[in-house]
């Protein structure tokens, strides 16, 4: 039996007057691999932030790996989310100046020490052991979402985190990554979250949920074939 | 009440030594801090009776050899220090043990407050006028002392976890802490004395070994030569040389701990959490690096308030007198300025291009002594009157009053003089010739000793 | 690789990064350090460089006695009239100069009225030593005198036909009989005086010693010349101290004026200074908004990541310390060999001014870009609009 992961209930957040997610109820377990779907401004985003700590919520309550999240200050959640929690984006946000591997160990930095060499297998677990050197400005679009996955996964965090990943990418890098990932889990055992608008994308995950104008409306589960 | 601003440095230090004490030996807390008040208490009460029944200059004597000996252990354990971090000396779980037992940490803390004690109410009995404490700023100490305890109590425990101290550290800063109480009161202060003791060991082995192994001859050794061996002959080598050996020991303090290897992580399999533990370990060696630093500090500290001592010397300014038609100097007893007041009173006399300085003084045995201002071994740079001594300014010793107008050493060159009817009378010539031996004794010094 | 290397690692490499914005905080810094420095050494330089300049107008400082008005003056600007004649004692003023501690030349002088040949003439008793250094512009066309010699001023020279090498015999009182080893040309009214040593004459009058007047220069040092001016004269109720005025208060009031001067225009480039670098800073952490949300995200504290930009500053500030001092150093120079014709020295402790004055404008124009990153939110700046 799966221990519980996220766990939240009544979550809500609201900006001023607008309501981005209302009252959410989510049991997460381990391990599994969760896709939240929904058009622009359904709230998935902002889900996404809230249960990496990136954001707070307005009302309700988010237990994560065991920690009440708003117990937590603000550096307190930084440092829940160095040795937790891994992000991905869709922009990648890959520091222009740093080379593959530094982007990597920069992450290092935030948890604990930078270790060249552990970096530099982490990029060679992701295929880019060629492409070390190098800075974002030379990488394609799959190589810099790659060099993204390894500094994601790192610091060996129990739940990673993605913002439409694969957004901007074509279909052959889309397909590479969602593999590389699908690997990773396999190996490493944390829980994903994906948030995507992509129905192809969506078919990777375990669960999927559905949301609109921050409301669940719809969950779905993948039947094993 | 400036009585309480001059107990200031005492009363850090106390504050200190009972936190770290808390600190170090935490677990035993209560134990800790009412043996340090015990001690304290003991202290004060032990050198008040001392100082009543001896003369002030053995009280002071033992509480200074007491401070030297917590000085040359500090030594001793900051170099065992360096040795075990270099990893060679194995067998420390004997040393662990004892170290933990909790009659150490008692006795410990009683040990070094006995010492804070001793050095607070030498502090008071230099405030004294005629040798009686008033009772009232000896309970007010007492009390401030123990309200100071229970406060480094509570601020012990408001201190974050992981600041932690070593055995050695726990050492070093309590050293420093009464070393740099103790280097406010002139009569206890190691610092000066131990740079004086090493200018004169220079000078002396420099001297003996130019006589015995080079002759003065001016053919085979250049000049250069000769003004390098000059340096060795100045006050700096001491300042320096004593500076040395006083920072050493908690140099090598907390060179052992930087050095220290860290615990090994390479067993951990998983790279995050072998960086986690290697981040974990290079943070509590930082912390554990925190109290030896103060410990440097406030060894700077105590070396600062020793050469600059808040101290006011009495030092007149040389009134010029000139000699009559026999060449004789005379000055009233009691005229403007009274000789007999127990203050030095400096004159200046010219004979026309050469000029000397003296001084008059009368010692506590009740006779007037005439000096030169300036003694046979340092530049004349003149003395100054504190606290029942007079001092050299150059290298800083302390003449009791009492061997004033006895040659030798440091003192002053005594000078013949004769007292007709109440005015103390002094040879102008003689005066002025000695004056110039003197002076050029010590220049010639330091030239090379020729 | 430790916590610190990387830290440096990462604050070169971002600097690196933008080497044209880099380069412009360094030109400011340097350049505002530079000025403070360029501008601090030639003031140090030119209190000395006035000091010596001073004395090149001799006298600061002029001791009568109370009763007596004379005719003081120097090097040609004359004002007051002779009248009964008064002394001081010399020993006196000498105690009063010891117990005062003032740093000063001082000359002594004895004037008295004595017979030659047919005329009163006005003779000067000083000390030739102190003449010498009290009265840098007198002109001697003969050689100082000896025992037994006297100078005499060219006007009396001419007027009572002498020249170098004649022996004159003055009366009145005791005889002297005295050999003219010089004549003096000063521009002023020493040219119609006799000189004599001082003790010579004092013997001669029967006025031993008494001295009319003492000149006093007091090199420019701690207290200004009006505070030596009263200290001394508390030390002698019986005699009056005055300021030679022209030239003792011009030099202070310049030097004084051109140092606010100095410290005005400092201030003002640093103030432009410091709000060029914290434009240029606020501009920077606009641009880079997304690293900083970015290194929030991967767990950054607001400390940590803040350490990161206080170290771009802090070695922004360093860099441009050390460029601004030995570029202030050079025009430290420069000013002072145009303005002096002399060389400015080269003070070394200057370099922790420059560095103070760099790192306080790094520091301080990036408090403001500081703030905004520790409140930047990271899902604001990372939402990829």
């Amino acid at each position: 039996m799966s221990s519980i992961i996220i766990e939240t209930s009544g979550l809500t957040r609201n900006y001023g007057d607008i309501c981005a997610l209302k009252p959410l109820d989510l049991v997460v377990p381990e391990g599994e691999w969760l896709t939240v779907m929904g058009h622009s401004g359904s709230g998935k985003s902002t889900f996404m932030n809230l249960v990496g700590g990136l954001d707070r919520p307005s009302a309700g309550s988010l237990r994560v790996g065991g920690k009440d999240l708003l117990a937590f200050t603000e550096d307190g959640l930084a440092r829940f989310r160095r040795e937790f929690v891994g992000i991905i984006f869709q922009q990648h946000h890959l520091v222009p100046y740093l080379t593959a591997v530094e982007n990597v160990m920069l992450a290092q930095y935030f948890h604990s020490v930078p270790d060249e060499a552990e970096a530099r297998s982490a990029l060679e677990r992701v295929g880019l052991g060629h492409r070390l050197k190098n800075r974002p400005g030379e990488l394609s679009g799959g190589e810099q979402q790659r060099v993204c996955i390894a500094r994601a996964i790192i610091n060996s965090p129990k739940l990673l985190l993605g913002d439409e990943p694969t957004g901007n990418l074509d279909h052959k890098s889309t397909v590479m990554v969602m593999e590389l990932l699908k690997e990773l889990r396999a190996e490493e055992k944390f829980t994903v979250i994906m948030v995507t608008h992509n129905q192809e994308v969506a078919g990777w995950g375990d669960r999927t949920i559905y949301l609109d104008d921050g409301m669940l409306v719809r969950e779905e589960r993948k039947v094993e074939a | 009440m400036a009585m309480a601003l001059k107990l200031i440095p005492h009363l850090i230090a106390w504050f200190g030594i009972v936190l770290i004490m808390l600190r170090g030996f935490s677990g035993r807390r209560s134990a800790v801090l009412l043996a340090g008040i015990f001690g304290f208490v003991i202290g004060v009460a032990g050198t008040l009776i001392l100082y009543r029944s001896y003369p002030g200059s053995i009280t002071f004597g033992v509480v200074k050899s007491t401070l030297g000996i917590s000085f040359i252990l500090l030594w001793g354990s900051s170099v065992f220090a360096i040795y075990r971090s270099t990893g060679r000396g194995k067998d420390t779980l004997r040393g662990e043990r004892l170290i933990s037992a909790s009659s150490t940490a008692c006795a410990v803390s009683c040990l070094a407050s006995i010492v804070a004690g001793a050095v607070c109410a030498c502090k008071l009995s230099s405030f004294a006028t005629g040798g009686a404490i008033a009772t009232v700023s000896l309970l007010l100490m007492l009390v401030s002392c123990c309200a100071l305890a229970y406060a480094a109590l509570a601020f012990e425990k408001r201190l974050p976890e992981p600041f932690r101290v070593s055995p050695a550290g726990m050492l070093a800063i309590v050293t420093a802490l009464l070393l740099f109480s103790a280097s406010s009161i002139l009569r206890l202060d190691l610092f000066s004395p131990l740079s004086m003791k090493v200018m004169k060991g220079v000078h002396d082995f420099v001297h003996q070994f130019m006589e015995s192994v080079l002759f003065p001859d001016h053919l085979f050794v250049r000049s250069y030569i000769w003004k390098s061996i000059g340096l060795l002959f100045s006050k700096e080598v001491g300042f320096w040389g004593g500076l040395i050996i006083w920072f050493t020991p908690a140099v090598l303090i907390v060179t052992a701990i930087a050095i220290q290897r860290l615990p090994s992580v390479a067993h951990i399999r998983q790279g995050a959490e072998r960086r986690l533990q290697s981040a974990a370990a290079i943070r509590e060696r930082r912390h554990r690096l925190v109290i030896p630093v103060l410990s440097v500090v406030f060894f700077a500290a105590a070396a600062y308030q020793s050469s600059f001592p808040s101290v006011e010397y009495w030092d007149p300014k040389p009134l010029p007198v000139t000699a009559n038609q026999a060449g004789e100097i005379i000055i009233p007893k009691k005229g403007d300025i009274d000789l007999e007041d127990g203050k030095l009173h400096k004159y200046l006399f010219k004979q026309g291009e050469r000029e000397a300085r003296f001084f008059v003084l009368l010692s506590p045995t009740g006779e007037l002594t005439v000096d030169l201002d300036a003694c046979a071994i340092c530049k004349p740079d003149g003395y100054g009157q504190a606290e029942g001594s007079v001092i050299c300014y150059y290298c800083k010793t302390l003449i009791p009053l009492e061997t004033v107008g006895k040659p030798g050493g440091c003192n002053p060159v005594p000078i013949a003089f004769s007292v007709k009817s109440e005015s103390v009378v002094i040879d102008g010539t003689t005066l002025i010739n000695s004056w110039g031996a003197t002076v050029q004794a010590t220049t010639r010094v330091k030239e090379g000793g020729k | 690789m430790n916590r610190r290397r990387w830290l440096i690692h990462l604050v070169l490499r971002a600097l690196a990064y933008r080497k044209g914005r880099t380069l412009l905080l360094l030109a400011v810094l340097a350049m505002a350090s530079s000025l403070a420095t360029a501008l601090g050494i030639v003031s140090s330089s030119m209190e000395k460089r006035v000091a010596e300049e001073v004395r090149k107008y001799g006298a600061n400082l002029v001791i009568f006695p109370e009763s007596a008005r004379l005719d003081i003056g120097s090097g040609g600007l004359n004002f007051g009239v002779v009248s009964e004649p008064a002394y001081l004692q010399q020993s006196i003023v000498e105690d009063a100069l010891i117990k005062s501690e003032l740093k000063a030349e001082v000359s002594f002088h004895l004037r008295g009225a004595l017979h030659l040949k047919d005329a009163d003439i006005m003779v000067e008793g000083v000390n030739f030593n102190d003449i010498k250094r009290l009265f840098p512009w007198w002109q001697l066309k003969g050689n100082w005198p000896a025992a037994g010699e006297t100078v005499i001023g060219n006007d009396l020279a001419s007027r009572m036909k002498l020249k170098t090498g004649d022996i004159v015999e003055l009366g009145g009182g005791n005889k002297m009989r005295l050999r003219i080893s010089g004549i003096v040309a000063s521009g002023g009214e020493e040219d119609g005086l006799l000189f004599v040593a001082l003790p010579e004459l004092q013997q001669t009058l029967d006025l031993g010693g008494k001295i009319s007047l003492v000149r006093l220069m007091v090199t420019a040092g701690g207290n200004t010349l009006k505070t030596s001016a009263s200290d001394l004269q508390k030390l002698l109720p019986a005699a009056k101290v005055t300021e030679v005025r022209q030239t003792a208060r011009t030099s202070e009031g310049l030097l004084a004026k051109v140092k606010l001067l100095m410290f005005m225009v400092t201030a003002v480039v640093l103030v432009s200074a410091g709000s060029s670098v914290a434009g240029t800073m606020s501009t920077t952490v606009l641009e880079r908004s997304r690293e900083i949300g970015l290194m929030k995200a991967m767990g950054g504290t607001r400390w940590e990541v803040m350490l990161i930009f206080c170290g771009e500053a802090t070695l922004l500030g360093v860099l441009g310390a050390i460029a601004g001092y030995v570029f202030g150093s050079v025009i430290a120079q420069f000013i002072t060999k145009t303005v002096f014709s002399a060389s400015a020295d080269i003070i070394p402790w200057f370099a922790g001014i420059s560095l103070g004055v760099s790192l306080f404008l790094a520091l301080l124009g990036s408090v403001g870009p500081m703030i905004s990153v520790f409140k930047l939110d990271p899902v604001r700046s990372l939402r990829g609009e």
